[in-house]
């Protein structure tokens, strides 16, 4: 009974951060899946550049480099990839400009 | 009054000219958001069907088997913030009847690997609820797929401490500095009985370092069983991909009262090999040890979690060959050791990624 409740409150806790960071302005962002916003990065081809770093040395740890979808498609699989590779925010958004562009 | 009915029709278009001005009106409102949705596409993300298919013969112990296996995922972005995703398995195993002299006949197992709902509540943490991967190691999560797997044959030491689990889990990813980045899963789960969503009572998490510079990931996994034996299992993974080579270096270790075992693979594209370039940069060799030391399990129990009930070794190599993006021919071979007798294991085969937009997939 007490492990349950151990359980059950460690639970609650971890919610409760996350909806108190979830009221924290992400640093560097605008939304989840806006266009990137990483203040090092200027120009467009440096982001680029930054981009398929990240890609692969995020995505190419597991799989080979696929084609590039269309942009809307790409969003939804990089938010997939998102939550299931826990890439950070700021990889996800520099791999999501390098693969749309 | 008659008339009514009349005046007020009169004060009405024509069903045709009214048409034309809604028309006209809804353009004039949708076309600003048409061009925003363009230059934004990245900020709009559509539903998309993907997954994988397969198609492989294995021969394990002089004994063919044809498996034919479909893996469809569905991802419907909802939101900024919202991903509800889901994926199914289709497998058919077949294998020749009478002994071997007969047709092949076999059953087609279905199954329901993740149904879940995912909250990107900040940068930091995503709250999933639903059913989902036990999040244990990195096979069970990364590597999986028919696509992305180097080997078809999934490691001895696989079944302990994945599966899928039924309930919540926090997890993410963040920068620590400038070299290192944390990534995380922990989750609580309950039992469940039914056939399509089975799963046990437990509670556990992973924790990951992924160094960028030298692209070395490092973590570990725990898991408690809250009901029955209440037994513990943790492991740890290792992962390397040294920047000068197309190597890929990866490894499990996992322990439980099932067993205890490890798997260590290297998968290397021959893109640097000079002669035959165009040809050989698409083929990949890939060898794999593992070992597993048998846990405080009887047959049955070991034949239910799909695990050998005796020590086994295993070493395979194989070669694979992307035909194009999407598209891998595959082959393997491996022998495996234990004391109910060695054995060769052959797998050729083809798997396909697939990845089909259902809305408007915008401007390339």
């Amino acid at each position: 009974m007490t492990k349950r409740l151990t359980i059950i409150t460690t639970l609650w806790i971890a919610a409760l951060i996350s909806v108190a960071t979830a009221a924290i302005p992400p640093r560097n962002s605008n939304s989840p899946a806006g266009p990137p916003t990483v203040s090092k990065v200027q120009d467009a081809d440096a982001m680029r550049l930054e981009g398929e770093k990240r890609f692969r040395a995020n995505c190419g740890r597991c799989h080979a480099a696929p084609q590039k979808f269309p942009p809307r498609m790409m969003a939804t699989i990089l938010r997939h990839m998102r939550v299931r590779a826990t890439i950070t925010d700021e990889d996800m958004r520099l791999v999501l400009y390098y693969m749309t562009q | 009054m008659r008339y009514l009915p009349k005046l007020s029709g009169h004060r009405l278009a024509p069903a045709p000219v009214l048409r034309w001005r809604c028309a006209l009106f809804l353009a004039v409102l949708v076309s600003p958001a048409l061009l925003f949705a363009q230059t934004y596409a990245a900020d709009n993300p559509i539903p998309i069907l993907t997954g994988n298919a397969g198609f492989f013969t294995n021969v394990v112990a002089g004994k063919t088997e044809i498996v034919s296996e479909i893996n469809p995922v569905v991802l419907v972005p909802l939101g900024d913030h919202w991903l509800i995703e889901a994926r199914g398995e289709f497998e058919g195993d077949f294998q020749r009847k009478d002994w071997g002299d007969g047709p092949y006949g076999g059953q087609v197992g279905k199954e329901l690997d993740y149904l879940q709902a995912d909250y990107i509540a900040n940068p930091y943490v995503t709250v999933t609820v639903g059913r989902f991967l036990t999040p244990f190691g990195i096979y069970n999560e990364r590597l999986y797929p028919i696509w992305i797997r180097d080997l078809q044959s999934t490691p001895l030491i696989f079944p302990i401490g994945t599966g899928s689990s039924n309930g919540v889990m926090f997890r993410g990813g963040l920068p620590l500095n400038a070299k290192v980045n944390l990534n995380y899963a922990t989750y609580f789960s309950v039992a469940s009985t039914n056939d399509t969503l089975d799963s046990d009572r437990t509670a556990g998490g992973r924790a990951g370092l992924f160094f960028p510079g030298p692209r070395i990931e490092v973590g570990a996994s725990w898991q408690k069983l809250l009901q029955e034996e209440r037994t513990n299992a943790f492991g740890f993974h290792f992962a390397w991909q040294p920047t000068p080579l197309p190597l890929n270096l990866r490894s499990e270790y996992a322990r439980s009262d099932l067993g205890s075992g490890y798997w260590i693979e290297a998968a290397y594209r021959l893109s640097q090999i000079p002669g035959w370039n165009k040809f050989m940069r698409r083929a990949e060799v890939v060898g794999r040890v593992q070992q597993l030391f048998a846990g405080h399990v009887d047959e049955d129990d070991a034949e239910e979690y799909g695990l050998p009930d005796v020590n086994t070794q295993e070493a395979d190599f194989g070669l694979n060959y992307y035909l194009h993006d999407g598209l891998k021919a595959t082959a393997s071979y491996g022998r495996q050791f234990n004391s109910d007798g060695n054995f060769n294991l052959w797998n050729v085969g083809i798997a396909y990624r697939f990845a089909l937009p259902l809305g408007r997939p915008g401007l390339q």
